[in-house]
């Protein structure tokens, strides 16, 4: 069997499909269900990347997943106030915020343990991880103490 | 380069909400009515670019070009199309290209299809994000977080721009006036912005000829010149981190645009910037030195995009006020002003304009192609 199809027939393959993600980021959904928290990482520059990526100096040379700090801050936010599909009726007005990373890439996340009116560019944050009804487990961030 | 090529005919079928035509009859009506415009029989039309995906309009509309190219790069696909076009005659493909727009696309909310605002952009769809207002929305935070811009500064962008449209026939905001405190009491669709920070989808099409420089003159009394044109893809801010930064990749479209045209930012009378949302004339403007980094707001806000201000912007309404032909919005409105159509909204000073599209946003990275064009009255 193929690296390809055998990326098919992974148990996560179809909700990562789902949202227009890529078989590549299997090894980052494989570790959320197991509690951690990876980065793709360029190991000539130690460049990291989120989604999976070819780095922008070194191609695929030295690419590989490796545990990160999941820690970051926010970066910018929305909220969303509209619902424009029927599932999020109910949970509208919720915030999504862009999260920097401390090893520098950007993460989309809710901010958890926080009113959406708190949140705020600055914020610091980290990292919890939380079952998604896609099945896939999925990170999610939380205010932090600095 | 410059002035290689001309823009000779202009196609404006009916815009607005629900107007019952689909797509490829908005299409055919104006490719008809740029013929007319141009006053060119339909076998003139040799070369043929559809903004978005086309397989049957060539028979539909009884076109016999030499090609029929499909073209998406979102709503900067319009520029780019008379860039392409421009290229394509240059290479002996075509004398008359016809780039070409028309879609029904308020008709979703009939249909049940979904319409543009509930575009998904991959792995955040599992946080909720959805639709093109949020992701304008962290450009528009981030700004307010950097340079203190208000929600009332992005008011002004919308007010400046329905005072154009009053004055428009057949645009949305047509004799309908919007004060500041009616868009402060408009709806919060994605913080920050309300209802009225926000373009809503309308059907249209619009059509244009563009031709050698040679034979325009030799075809109409007034030509319209593509001087100079350039294109940034976003991603490259992604790569430094610096998307939200950057609502568009302007720079390295700007140096190529301004350095064919010969030109510097003060020989620009007006801008029609790509305006899905509020925040994005207003970095636009940022971006290209009309205004100082971080000035936007208080800019627009004075009334310096106004009819008198330094740089009249989005003069007919812009998407946000007129019509939501995507790129073509924009491309249309210089058109109408570089000819001396542009009636009671026609500006003093009008030889030239600079026009920008964006779009085609990819996904996790929020990153989007702009192109931009300068046009002119004169060679």
């Amino acid at each position: 069997m193929s690296t390809q199809d055998a990326a098919q027939q992974h148990p996560l393959m179809q909700a990562v499909r789902r949202y227009g993600g890529d078989p590549a980021d299997l090894p980052f959904w494989e570790a959320c269900a197991s509690g951690s928290f990876l980065l793709h990482r360029c190991g000539k520059c130690e460049r990291h990347y989120w989604p999976a990526s070819r780095c922008i100096e070194h191609g695929d040379e030295a690419m590989a997943w490796v545990p990160a700090s999941g820690r970051g801050q926010v970066y910018t936010y929305t909220v969303m106030h509209r619902a424009y599909t029927p599932d999020t009726r109910d949970s509208v007005p919720f915030a999504i915020a862009v999260v920097q990373l401390e090893e520098g890439p950007f993460y989309h996340s809710n901010i958890l343990d926080c009113p959406f009116d708190a949140v705020a560019v600055g914020m610091p944050v980290e990292v919890v991880m939380q079952p998604h009804e896609s099945g896939l487990t999925i990170p999610q961030f939380r205010p932090r103490a600095e | 380069m410059r002035s290689a090529c001309a823009i000779v005919g202009l196609g404006i079928t009916g815009q607005g909400v629900g107007l019952g035509l689909e797509g490829r009859e908005l299409r055919a009506q104006a490719v008809d009515l740029a013929l007319a415009d141009a006053g060119l029989p339909r076998d003139a039309i040799d070369g043929y670019i559809r903004a978005y995906v086309d397989r049957e309009d060539l028979r539909y509309m009884g076109l016999s070009p030499n090609f029929s190219v499909s073209m998406m790069t979102g709503g900067a696909t319009p520029v780019f199309s008379i860039i392409a076009a421009q290229a394509l005659v240059e290479a002996g493909q075509a004398q008359v290209v016809a780039c070409v727009y028309g879609e029904a696309q308020s008709a979703g909310a009939i249909t049940g299809k979904p319409d543009i605002g509930s575009y998904g952009y991959g792995y955040p769809m599992l946080y909720g994000l959805l639709g093109a207002a949020a992701t304008h929305a962290f450009h528009a935070r981030r700004h307010m977080h950097l340079y203190g811009t208000t929600s009332e500064h992005l008011g002004a962008v919308a007010i400046t721009q329905r005072d154009y449209a009053l004055k428009r026939p057949g645009t949305l905001g047509y004799g309908k006036p919007l004060t500041l405190a009616e868009h402060q009491a408009s709806p919060m669709i994605a913080d920050p912005f309300r209802r009225y920070d926000c373009t809503r989808n309308t059907d249209g099409g619009v059509a244009v000829l563009v031709t050698t420089a040679e034979r325009a003159r030799s075809l109409c009394a007034n030509p319209v010149y593509l001087l100079g044109a350039g294109t940034g893809h976003n991603i490259v801010n992604w790569h430094k981190g610096l998307v939200y930064e950057n609502h568009d990749n302007v720079a390295p479209a700007k140096a190529r645009a301004f350095a064919q045209a010969g030109m510097g930012i003060d020989d620009i009378d007006m801008a029609q910037l790509y305006d899905p949302f509020t925040i994005s004339p207003l970095m636009q403007l940022e971006a290209f030195g009309f205004v100082g980094e971080g000035q936007g707001g208080p800019f627009y806000a004075e009334g310096g995009a106004g009819p008198d201000g330094s740089i009249p912007t989005n003069t007919g309404g812009g998407q946000l006020s007129a019509y939501y032909s995507t790129g073509f919005t924009g491309v249309a409105e210089a058109v109408l002003q570089l000819r001396g159509e542009a009636g009671e909204g026609q500006l003093k000073k009008s030889e030239t304009a600079l026009v920008s599209g964006h779009g085609m946003n990819a996904g996790v990275q929020n990153t989007w192609a702009h192109a931009c064009m300068i046009l002119g009255r004169n060679p």
